[in-house]
């Protein structure tokens, strides 16, 4: 048990990735969604090509071609940012999807109906898609959340020394990969439990 | 780059070479290890019931292994043959069990190396897995079968790293789930520990100047540095790694038919000959004494 803290440095890590790509992922998904959804053309490709092509590569081909692909042009950022970027990006995808969906639940009469009334489209939005769309989307975005944890373990790929690259290296010395690994998962598993928890709380908070 | 490595190999094995001197890249579709299957001994009877009788009526040796360690246990993807010291050992034992070189390699990780055995899926484990009294409490070693050491590799001209202790406070490279973190830690305590999954990955991060030196097993480093001029290694290992050839554990009359069998190839020099036709082509001069079974703390 001399290794805890080496696994304790680890789950924090995981959560400060958890944290700060699913921050990143929300803000740039709620850009997104807003190209996708918006009334011009253009921005409306823009926003369906961002999400065809980050859904259709896998997030472990991105992450390799962001760590050693991105230095041979020059750009060089440390690899933990560079794992935060990569699944900020990846995620936001995601993001946009979900809450395009919430955003398609609110009957199209209403919409029209706002802007028969005179509102502006971010009026409109603001006003009488988003407080609808808000509750619908929390659990998807949940389970956007679990998603997202789970896969900052391929940041161990990127050399982010996160929870299961920090299980790897305890088990290289213990040679204990069941108790350790079964470890790691229940530390995954109440990571994702709380997730849970957390958009349910919200979910009612939004309800009423 | 890693085929032209693995070329050498081929090349030198099917020359039947002598000696370590290099030898220019070159291409050669078929392994000389065919050679030294041929002379290799086969077991007389075996102890029926045992481990090794249950292996020939299988009639295949199961390898826990890898497919990507050069000069060690490489598959090269066009021929699929498997390659490298771990890999003829692997054929070697099979002949000496089977009266016949077959392997079936299943891949395996440091996660996984120890329930393999556990449970049974591999007979053996080949895969520079080395002897610590800590793995020595979940399976039995045979050997050391091999002694290979953590060395230090940077970008020609970079200054300031000349020992082990230097890499305090820097950027250290190593490949991700191999002794040289510990080794590494136990060196320079302070310094910052970066790893990815491969030898190439590990290359490239260095030269992208992720870091500012390599440790990896110096047989490995310095096929590097044969292909890459500006890899260049600095001083000599600084760890002893003793390899050992992972079986169940308690399973002690096959330990001790392995090891036997580790004995009479060492003495008879088809140790020495499979050296020549894997790390032998990229380490110069004569093979290194091979290490005393039983030798290592945990074997």
């Amino acid at each position: 048990m001399s290794h805890l803290p080496a696994l304790v440095d680890g789950f924090l890590t995981t959560l400060a990735l958890v944290a700060l790509s699913f921050t990143g992922a929300f803000a740039l998904g709620l850009v997104v969604v807003v190209l996708r959804i918006g009334p011009l053309g253009v921005l409306r490709a823009v926003g369906t090509g961002y999400v065809e092509t980050f859904q259709n590569i896998p997030l472990l081909v991105w992450l390799v071609l962001f760590v050693f692909g991105l230095p041979e042009v020059g750009v060089r950022f440390p690899l933990f940012t560079t794992a935060v970027v990569v699944i900020s990006l990846y995620e936001a995808a995601y993001v946009a999807e979900a809450l395009r969906s919430g955003v398609n639940t609110v009957a199209q009469g209403q919409g029209e109906a706002a802007r028969a009334l005179g509102l502006t489209f971010g009026q409109t939005l603001r006003h009488v898609v988003v407080p609808q769309a808000a509750r619908r989307v929390v659990q998807p975005l949940g389970n956007i959340g679990i998603a997202l944890t789970m896969n900052t373990s391929l940041a161990a790929v990127a050399g982010v020394v996160e929870l299961t690259a920090s299980a790897n290296r305890v088990n290289l010395v213990e040679a204990l990969p069941i108790p350790i690994f079964v470890g790691a998962g229940l530390c995954y598993a109440l990571l994702a439990a709380g997730i849970g928890g957390l958009a349910g709380l919200l979910e009612r908070r939004l309800a009423t | 780059m890693r085929w032209t490595t693995l070329s050498v190999v081929v090349l030198l094995v099917v020359a039947g070479c002598s000696g370590g001197e290099s030898s220019v890249p070159g291409t050669a579709p078929t392994s000389g290890i065919d050679a030294l299957v041929a002379k290799a001994p086969v077991a007389a009877d075996l102890p029926a019931g045992s481990t090794m009788a249950r292996i020939r009526q299988r009639g295949e040796l199961l390898v826990g292994g890898s497919l990507d360690a050069p000069l060690l246990s490489q598959q090269d993807p066009g021929t699929g043959r498997l390659t490298g010291f771990d890999a003829d050992l692997g054929k070697l034992l099979a002949k000496y069990i089977l009266g016949e070189p077959k392997t079936r390699l299943v891949t395996a990780t440091s996660e996984t190396r120890e329930p393999l055995l556990a449970n049974g899926t591999v007979d053996v484990v080949l895969q520079t897995y080395t002897i610590t009294p800590q793995r020595a409490e979940r399976v039995a070693f045979a050997g050391p079968y091999y002694s290979s050491g953590q060395a230090i590799a940077v970008r020609r001209g970079t200054g300031g790293i000349a020992k082990p202790a230097d890499l305090a406070g820097h950027k250290v490279i190593a490949g991700a789930n191999t002794p040289s973190i510990a080794a590494v830690k136990a060196a320079a305590p302070t310094a910052e520990i970066v790893e990815f999954g491969s030898d190439p990955e590990c290359l490239t991060a260095l030269r992208q100047g992720r870091g500012e030196a390599y440790v990896q097993d110096q047989a490995l480093l310095i096929a590097d540095a044969a292909q890459d001029k500006d890899l260049q290694l600095v001083g000599e290992p600084f760890t002893t790694d003793p390899y050992g050839i992972g079986l169940k554990h308690g399973d002690d009359q096959f330990k001790q038919f392995v090891n036997d069998w580790l004995r009479e190839i060492q003495k008879s020099g088809l140790w020495q000959d499979v050296w020549r036709g894997s790390i032998g082509t990229v380490v110069a001069g004569d093979p290194p004494a091979p290490p005393v079974i039983g030798s290592a703390q945990g074997s």
